[in-house]
């Protein structure tokens, strides 16, 4: 998915807000109709979203392009919402029931979503080591005749992604620190392939009690859609945007390894369905929803489409490298399969090596445009703040 | 390989020839002080003659006698270690060159096997597979030397000769000003942590004498295509030896959350240890940390950088991460000094980060420094500009009793002489706000006359401060009922703050001219202060008649009556008062001794003939010693006093 066909239309909305705004005589009709377009791109990006294929490995739900088109989309929405909120509105709204205290409760979120941001990027670290530890499976098994040597190789890096995965799994905390302790010794040491030695996973980057799931659930805190004359006012963009925030930082520690990720699946925002723009994203909660509790018990160290992927392809040449080693030799039949699955892996190496600098990056500029917003949102509250009278 | 293949000869003949280039390679081989690479060519050489001879003895579909041969010997020297639970490395040179030998020797025989013509020859496979699986078997070996190796020698890396940031985590400037207290601000907040510069101190994070067996792994791992597995296992180990030194310097691992809560206290020692980690991550094990890639992995290319990266990213990453909850938090005033500590620390590593992360992959790394420099640029002025405005806007309901040096003064005159070490910094962030401010502060010394000190961006600040404070105390002063009182008031501040800027390194910045204005302005003040209280008293003991050489008895009586009575009054209100530098003090007391004494020993003079006891109240001396007790800030009343001198 070339990034700049997201690049162009997002210029394209902004440009036609611009028009817009520029045209606009700050009447209430005006500012409806503004909050209108608003809630229609949502819930067309949205739908968008939801309606991708999954049988085409680079758009499936999760995958990493996935998760690039919901951040473009997330920055899409983020600057037309900042546009309703604060271009050509009298700026003292904010200051004003029910936004008085609907900002800061949002301001509250962001603060929290930042924390998810840095605790994803730093999964992703994890994440790419997976993908080296693939790639080394890749390079034994694309040697001509496997034999032996190549099986063992494969394996002994196999055993190293699978465990890698399992261990960021059961959470990246202290019960892992002896598990990784690389002071081992030969001495407990007997089978022939000894213990994978590259267990790398994420440390805690975040604080040591932090957990993403309890982050995200906080930020449903006072999570409300606006009800009655509200509804029609600046208080329904900003529940939206609310409600477009968790949702992605959901979607993103649900796919990438987290520290402590224990009922994220029991987490439910209260997005009532006959709200138009929330249908899609309540269509991708479930599906998402589902998926975890799916893995949640097999337990997984996320959904990224590439990992699982990579997760069931590890398994299918783990059985083969098992069966070579007992048996000695091979089938063409199965070397054959063998080889099929490692160019299948090697493919998905290929798209993490693509996909996740970028996506670091990425999410490392949704981090700067919710810093930015906050930024302008407290100085607007300060400069209306000054205005009033003061109270001494 | 092709010409591997081309060179296997047809006829007998040229088995000779075969035989005896074979031979005169076997001979070069044993000269001494050969150099690797030629070695390894002719190691290669003779196997691949060897090859070719086995090949021809073995048409016909044995064969391979002596390949066999060689890797049934590697087999042996390689097989014996798996059972074997001491790590090669910890054995002994001659154990660790026959086993680099051996897997040398393993490598070049797959390397001709694979160079054959695969022709379904039974043989060869199998042969190829026992190579193979003999290769994996020495590699998973060394991968584990290697961890052992990384591991044991870690430990005493230890750099030693780095002050413990303990020595300055007491220094914290606790202050802010809401709460305005006393003069600890001076020394609570000097800037200890540049004394200290750690400087660029590359440190053996591995013992040199490891080095060139790291190196031998990776060159053996790398040229048996295993470089991948070389990879991960390095960086493994230094990204936790790495991760373990940060914890070290105990930064707590903090959420943004966290921090945007966290109490001016522990921010400050924690923005303070910031500042430490980042010196000593970036200058002392970073760059320790590339020499040490750059040793082992030098000649293999882009694996060097991004070992590098993956390595130092998640301890960057925490790093910036402090940095960034730091610049988007409130700037209050109190935050200024540390936030010039963080900034400038940031702007003095910029450059090395830039080099420590030149390649491609570390874009991302040198991009997000330099957005937190700017960041933090931008803290830095708003916190100057909260600072300016909580100057102007300190309000007070009360009059600060006494008329002494107002805790808004010692707060801002001690704040902004520690700008001075500073000023590079501040002149640089505050160039673009020069204008405003320079027009704002209406002295010569912001003309282009001026010299260079008073004329930068940071002294027109101070100014425009200092007379924010000014303007500030003007306002203060009025809520003092007594108007003499607002003039000691004045005085006092005035005067500390014009002390305060001859007495440190303020002075270049304010220069001579704002030095002198000032001095001339308390003492208006002081002298005000003389007018309002003394004239009105002095003006009781004035000869009504200058002609008439003596008062009559009835109004000299009156007229000491009420020069007493004027002078119980002030002595019982500005007793109370406060000048707390003594000179001024001395000062003050001598010219008003100078006025009131000299009036009251005239008026006593030109009527000796009234004086007695009875209707003078205050001697001469006594006056003079009453006079004493003006400004000790202890309120006296001459009721008592005086029926103690009496008696």
């Amino acid at each position: 998915m070339p990034a700049t066909d997201y690049q162009a239309s997002f210029l394209g909305r902004i440009s036609i807000r611009r028009n817009q705004v520029i045209a606009m005589d700050g009447n209430h009709e005006q500012e409806l109709q503004d909050l209108e377009l608003f809630s229609k791109h949502v819930s067309e990006r949205f739908a968008e979203l939801l309606s991708s294929p999954d049988d085409i490995p680079c758009h499936a739900l999760l995958s990493i392009s996935w998760l690039r088109k919901l951040l473009d989309f997330f920055l899409c929405c983020e600057a037309e919402f900042k546009g309703v909120l604060m271009m050509g509105n009298d700026p003292s709204q904010i200051s004003k029931p029910p936004l008085d205290r609907l900002i800061p409760e949002f301001l509250d979120r962001s603060v929290k979503a930042l924390d998810v941001c840095n605790a994803v990027t730093n999964g992703l670290e994890s994440v790419r080591h997976y993908q080296k530890l693939a790639e080394i499976v890749v390079s034994a098994l694309e040697q001509k005749p496997i034999g032996d040597g190549q099986s063992r190789r494969a394996k002994k890096a196999l055993t190293s992604l699978m465990s890698a995965m399992n261990v960021d799994d059961k959470e990246c905390s202290a019960a892992k620190a002896t598990e990784r302790s690389w002071s081992f010794s030969r001495r407990g040491v007997s089978s022939k392939d000894r213990v994978p030695e590259h267990f790398r996973s994420v440390s805690n980057q975040v604080a040591k009690n932090w957990s993403a799931a309890k982050q995200i659930q906080a930020m449903t805190n006072n999570l409300v859609p606006p009800r009655g004359a509200e509804g029609s006012g600046l208080a329904s963009p900003v529940y939206t945007m609310s409600v477009i925030m968790v949702f992605v930082m959901w979607a993103l520690v649900a796919a990438i390894p987290c520290q402590e990720r224990n009922g994220l699946s029991a987490i439910h925002f209260p997005a009532p369905k006959q709200l138009n723009w929330a249908q899609s994203i309540i269509g991708l909660h479930e599906k998402i929803g589902e998926e975890w509790k799916k893995k949640e018990k097999k337990g997984t160290a996320g959904l990224l489409d590439e990992m699982q992927k990579m997760e069931k392809l590890g398994n299918i040449l783990m059985d083969f490298t098992d069966s070579f080693q007992f048996h000695g030799d091979i089938t063409d039949q199965k070397a054959e399969e063998a080889a099929a699955r490692s160019v299948e892996l090697a493919e998905t190496c290929r798209r993490m090596e693509e996909g996740l600098l970028p996506l670091q990056i990425q999410i490392r500029e949704v981090f700067h445009r919710i810093v930015k917003t906050r930024t302008e949102l407290l100085n607007a509250l300060d400069q209306v703040g000054k205005s009033s009278p003061p109270l001494l | 390989m092709d010409e591997c293949q081309s060179a296997i000869p047809a006829h007998d003949g040229d088995l000779h020839v075969v035989a005896a280039a074979h031979h005169i390679v076997k001979a070069l081989g044993t000269t001494k002080n050969l150099s690797d690479d030629l070695r390894k060519i002719l190691i290669d050489l003779d196997a691949h003659l060897s090859l070719i001879t086995s090949n021809i003895d073995s048409k016909g579909g044995k064969g391979f006698v002596e390949v066999e041969e060689r890797l049934k010997r590697v087999e042996r020297k390689i097989v014996i270690w798996e059972s074997d639970r001491i790590m090669i490395w910890d054995s002994g040179p001659k154990e660790v060159s026959d086993y680099l030998e051996a897997v040398d020797e393993v490598q070049t025989l797959i390397d001709s096997l694979r160079g054959l013509s695969m022709n379904e020859n039974q043989k060869q496979k199998e042969l190829l597979h026992r190579a193979s699986s003999l290769l994996q078997m020495a590699m998973s070996r060394l991968e584990e030397e290697l961890i052992h190796m990384l591991v044991k020698h870690k430990q005493q890396s230890e750099p030693t000769y780095m002050p413990s940031p303990s020595s300055q985590r007491n220094v914290v400037y606790s202050e802010s000003v809401v709460s305005l207290d006393n003069e600890s601000a001076k020394e609570a907040s000097s800037k200890s942590s540049r004394s200290d510069e750690c400087g660029e101190y590359i440190v053996d994070l591995v013992p040199e004498h490891v080095i060139p067996d790291i190196k031998s792994i990776a060159k053996v791992m790398f040229a048996s295509d295993y470089g991948q597995e070389f990879c991960e296992a390095f960086i493994g180990v230094r990204k936790e030896a790495l991760e373990q030194h940060f914890d070290i310097l105990e930064n707590g691992k903090m959420s943004i959350e966290d921090v945007l809560k966290m109490e001016w206290c522990s921010l400050s020692t924690e923005m303070n240890k910031w500042t430490w980690s980042m010196k000593i991550i970036f200058r002392v094990y970073l760059m320790s940390e590339k020499r040490l890639c750059d040793q082992v992995l030098g000649e293999f290319g882009s694996v060097n950088s991004f070992c590098f990266l993956e390595i130092a990213k998640t301890t960057i990453l925490c790093l910036l991460n402090f940095g960034e909850a730091i610049a988007m938090g409130p700037q209050e005033p109190e935050k200024l000094l540390r936030l010039l500590d963080m900034y400038e620390t940031l702007a003095d590593l910029v450059l090395d980060i830039d080099a420590l992360f030149s390649e491609d992959g570390g874009s991302f790394v040198r991009l997000e420094f330099h957005k937190l420099l700017e960041g933090l640029a931008d803290s830095v002025k708003a916190a100057f500009n909260t600072f300016r405005v909580a100057v102007s806007s300190n309000g007070s309901l009360y009059p600060f009793p006494g008329g002494g040096v107002h805790p808004l003064s010692k707060y801002v005159m001690n704040y902004i002489s520690m700008f001075p070490d500073y000023s590079t910094t501040l002149n640089l962030l505050l160039e673009d706000q020069h204008s405003d401010v320079a027009s704002l502060v209406s002295e010569p010394q912001c003309g282009p006359t001026a010299s260079l000190s008073t004329s930068c961006p940071m002294a027109c600040h101070l100014r425009s401060i200092t007379s924010s404070l000014e303007s500030n105390l003007h306002k203060k002063s009025k809520l003092y009922k007594d108007e003499a009182l607002q003039h000691i008031f004045l005085m006092n501040n005035l005067h500390y703050m014009v002390q305060k800027v001859k007495g440190s390194e303020l002075r270049p910045f304010f220069g001579d001219e704002w030095i002198r204005k000032h001095n001339a302005k308390f003492q208006q003040h002081e002298m005000n202060y003389e007018r309002v209280t003394w004239s009105s008293v002095v003006l009781l003991l004035k000869d009504d008649n200058p002609g008439s050489s003596s008062l009559s008895k009835s109004a000299f009586k009156e007229k000491c009556k009420g020069f007493s009575i004027a002078f119980e009054e002030v002595y019982k209100n500005q007793t109370s008062w406060c000048i707390p530098d003594p000179q001024l003090r001395e000062d003050l007391r001598i010219s008003t001794s100078l006025k009131v004494v000299h009036a009251y020993r005239t008026f006593l003079g030109r009527n000796p003939a009234h004086v007695d006891d009875k209707c003078i109240k205050h001697t001469v001396e006594d006056v003079e010693k009453l006079l004493l007790d003006l400004f000790e800030g202890s309120p006296r009343s001459l009721r008592n006093s005086r029926r103690m001198m009496k008696t």
